[in-house]
């Protein structure tokens, strides 16, 4: 019975059945009846996930709280203490500075898997607006929902750590998660054949700590340098942005010019990459400011009130003065002052004005964009920055990987109330179809916008402009990317 | 360092007994009155009609309408270019067609260079008082003081016959204007150019390539009112050396000339990446020269015949 059930390939009859009443079951016996060769014989998994992200965690949250899938015997392996995560916790007034925005469709999801009511919801901050404009030329598309859908979220600012801990809380509820926490993987492997298991074309993950655990599905949600994607030969191709972000807390003279009600989330175009300020709680806001690694190493290396002086030029000063400010190493503050008196702007189209950033939360992390050949291998699916890496000029990237969550929690929930052997590429297929062409566009989508604001001057400049306006100016083109931008436009992105 | 007040310091004020015949010849121009640095506003373009002229932005400014500038440039082109020595009209050409896209480039230029912010925080003036021209002359005769000080006895002309910017909007833009307006002269110093028509021509290419101005450009269109050989030489000489210097060469406009009068002018031009054209003065001489003598020759030739 043993080889019917673990060698996919032999399986006639429905899984559903057999994975829920048997392997579980079965893996005692055959520990028991095995006494002698136990020490090699892995544990055995319907689904290990490797990487306690948000991806992974989401993951793992779907499938618990499926009835159809509930069942399924899970695994995690997470190299770091998910227990930090666990007990995360920060006064109310600071905030961490990896900080994502997450879209209604997204926040439907979590919801849906009933994690969203284990976040923090008072430091969830939706926005309802946007600015978006060009640094060079000024032109401005200004992202306002038409009077019948006023107030309506564009998207949710959360902070990373928020979702995760509030996901690992929502998984200790279900329960029924093998965790292996704080545990590298140290190799992965197919298995061997035994008298009665022939486990030839599953993956075996290898815990530093040597135990070892086989999966039917093995999932990598193992970030941009998955150690799934590469067991499972599949390439990962794309290029670095050669840019930074920058990331920082930041606190604002007040909490807006729509107040609470009505949050505002900004983005300038500049030659070396878009700088976003997106609004948290109350008079905060999270920056993340694209730029190269020499000007990313400087705004590391500034003080306080520096570092808050060239934040406030970024939206407010040309490029060419900001060029300047990236040569001094101090006095970003009294060139500011300077260069305000003689620059025009309108102070109710860009964020109010930063007055401190909190101590500790400026950091940055290279820009990558990565886009694996296909998602899915035998027995292996890959999800999240494991599958692809995007630059952060959309704010796609997490939500990105909450679609691929989503989209194979239903690929297996599909496979086990069919009867079908979940981890094979057949049945995987759906997952990988649904997702890779829609993450593609995306991809493509920033990387062009990337590189068409790249372009300080040039035939590209004017043209980019025209295209901002144009858009600007027709309502029905706006209302599209408002929706693609909410995730909840026809699914393109 | 402290910031400025967004007014053009001492532009009325200490050089107002400066601005020369152009101001006078043209009051009929409106002038608004009331002059406050402290209230006038940042923005820069707005539309208005003449009905409503709003305040100036700065002291002389004078607002002005879309139509009016393109009257302004046309009539001012037309007239420039009948008469180059009109100096009035050429400053009033310059502004009238540099706003808002070239005098923005230049002003650019001049951000990006930590020199150009210096002179542009400090707005420096070129007088005669301001200078302090008895010391340029005990300068030796390399240094740049000591060029352009023998320049301007030699030419006969002095650093007062700029005229103050007016219709230039945006205020610190207005003194990116006079800054290139007084700096001409020591062009002339850098380049050794004479102001012979032909020689002012020659140093428009040179400032139409460096700067970008458009008055610049179109004051070459002087070129078509030069001699048949001077046109030759323009073109043979003149116009392939003020292209590749100032193109070349860094912006002019970003040397900080009073404090460079003791500068060897042969390290600055070679600092700025700039040669020196051949002399036009030696050229002319030789040329006339060589004219006497064809002529003399060909009468003595009918002489002996
Ligand atoms: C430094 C940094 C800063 C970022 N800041 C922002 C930001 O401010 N805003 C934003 O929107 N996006 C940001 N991003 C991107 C965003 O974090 C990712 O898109 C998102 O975290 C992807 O989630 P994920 O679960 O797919 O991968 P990850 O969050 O990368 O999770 C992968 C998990 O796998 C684990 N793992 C990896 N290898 C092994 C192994 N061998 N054994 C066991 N476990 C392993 C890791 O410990 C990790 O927990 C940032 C990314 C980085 C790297």
């Amino acid at each position: 019975m043993g080889s019917i059930v673990l060698s996919g390939r032999q399986l006639q009859r429905p899984l559903s059945s057999l994975c829920r009443s048997c392997s579980r079951r079965l893996l005692p016996r055959l520990s028991r009846s095995y006494a002698a060769v136990s020490s090699q014989q892995p544990d055995i998994y319907d689904v290990v996930c490797v990487g306690g992200g948000p991806a992974g965690l989401s993951l793992l949250t779907a499938l618990r709280s499926n009835p159809t899938t509930a069942g399924l015997r899970v695994a995690l392996v997470e190299a770091q203490d998910l227990e930090k995560v666990r007990s995360w916790k920060l006064p109310p007034d600071r905030f961490s500075n990896r900080c994502s925005s997450l879209t209604p469709a997204s926040a439907q999801f979590l919801d849906n898997v009933g994690a969203w009511a284990h976040l923090h919801r008072d430091r969830v901050q939706p926005y309802h607006e946007m600015q978006v404009w060009d640094g060079v030329t000024d032109a401005r598309i200004e992202f306002e929902w038409t009077p019948p859908a006023a107030g309506k979220t564009i998207a949710y600012m959360t902070e990373n750590l928020n979702l995760t801990s509030g996901l690992l809380r929502r998984i200790d509820e279900l329960g029924g998660v093998t965790v292996f926490n704080s545990a590298r993987v140290a190799g992965i492997s197919f298995g061997e054949e035994t008298e009665d298991l022939d486990l030839r074309e599953w993956p075996v993950v290898h815990l530093a700590s040597g135990q070892r655990l086989a999966a039917r599905l093995l999932v990598g949600a193992d970030g941009a340098n998955s150690p799934v994607r590469a067991f499972a030969g599949i390439e990962s191709r794309g290029w670095d942005y050669e840019r930074h972000g920058v990331v920082a807390t930041l606190e604002l003279e007040g909490e807006g010019w729509g107040g609470d009600a009505m949050k505002i989330a900004y983005q300038r175009f500049l030659p070396t990459g878009p700088v976003a300020m997106l609004p948290l709680p109350g008079n905060l806001s999270t920056l993340v400011w694209s730029t190269t690694p020499a000007n990313a190493a400087l705004l590391k290396s500034l003080s306080p009130k520096d570092f808050v002086a060239l934040v406030n030029a970024a939206f407010r000063l040309r490029p060419v003065d900001l060029e300047y400010m990236h040569t001094i190493s101090s006095g970003q503050e009294e060139e500011l002052a300077w260069r305000l008196q003689h620059t025009q702007f309108n102070r109710r189209a860009i964020p109010q004005t930063v007055v401190g950033v909190q101590d500790g939360t400026i950091a940055s992390f290279p820009l990558k964009m990565r886009h694996a050949d296909t998602y899915i291998g035998e027995r292996v699916a890959l999800v999240g920055d494991a599958a692809h890496s995007i630059h952060p000029l959309a704010g796609q990237g997490l939500n990105q990987g909450q679609g691929d969550v989503e989209s194979l929690a239903r690929t297996i929930e599909f496979s086990v109330s069919h009867g079908q052997d979940l981890g094979t590429r057949m049945s995987l297929e759906s997952y990988n179809s649904e997702r890779y062409g829609p993450n593609h566009v995306l991809l493509g989508v920033c990387d062009k916008l990337h590189k068409i604001y790249s372009a300080g001057s040039g035939p590209l400049v004017p043209l980019r402009s025209l295209g901002l306006s144009a858009i600007n100016a027709l309502g029905p083109v706006k209302s599209f990317f408002m929706e693609q931008a909410a995730g909840n436009g026809i699914k393109l992105f | 360092m402290k910031a400025l007040p967004p007014c053009l310091r001492s532009a009325s004020s200490r050089h107002g007994l400066v601005q020369n015949h152009a101001l006078q010849r043209r009051q009929q121009l409106p002038i608004a009155t009331a002059v406050l640095c402290s209230t006038h506003s940042k923005s820069g373009r707005r539309s208005f009609s003449v009905l409503n002229r709003p305040p100036p932005n700065y002291p002389g400014h004078v607002p002005l309408t879309g139509l009016e500038r393109a009257a302004l440039a046309v009539g001012s082109g037309i007239v420039s270019f009948l008469d180059p020595y009109r100096g009035d009209m050429i400053a009033a050409l310059g502004e009238a067609t540099a706003s808002p896209y070239f005098i923005e480039r230049l002003r650019r230029a001049m951000l990006a260079s930590p020199t150009g912010r210096r002179i542009l925080r400090d707005r420096p003036r070129i007088t005669s008082s301001s200078l302090n021209l008895p010391r340029l002359r005990s300068l030796p005769a390399r240094t740049v003081g000591g060029t352009y000080v023998a320049w301007l006895d030699r030419e006969g002309v002095s650093p007062d016959t700029r005229s103050s910017v007016r219709f230039i909007d945006d205020e610190e833009c207005a003194y990116v204007m006079q800054r290139y307006r007084e700096s001409h002269d020591f062009y002339h110093a850098l380049t050794g150019l004479p102001i012979v028509r032909e020689g002012e021509v020659a140093l428009k290419a040179f400032e139409f390539a460096n700067t970008l101005l458009p008055m610049t450009g179109l004051s070459m269109l002087a070129v078509a009112t030069l001699r048949p050989a001077e046109r030759r030489r323009f073109f043979a000489v003149y116009a392939p050396w003020a292209v590749r210097n100032g193109l070349r060469g860094d912006e002019v406009i970003n040397v900080y000339w009073e404090e460079e009068m003791e500068t060897d002018v042969d390290a600055l031009r070679r600092r700025l990446g700039i040669e020196r054209p051949p002399d036009l003065r030696e050229i002319r001489k030789r040329e006339r020269e060589e004219r006497r003598r064809v002529k003399e020759g060909a009468a003595a030739q009918a002489v002996a015949s």
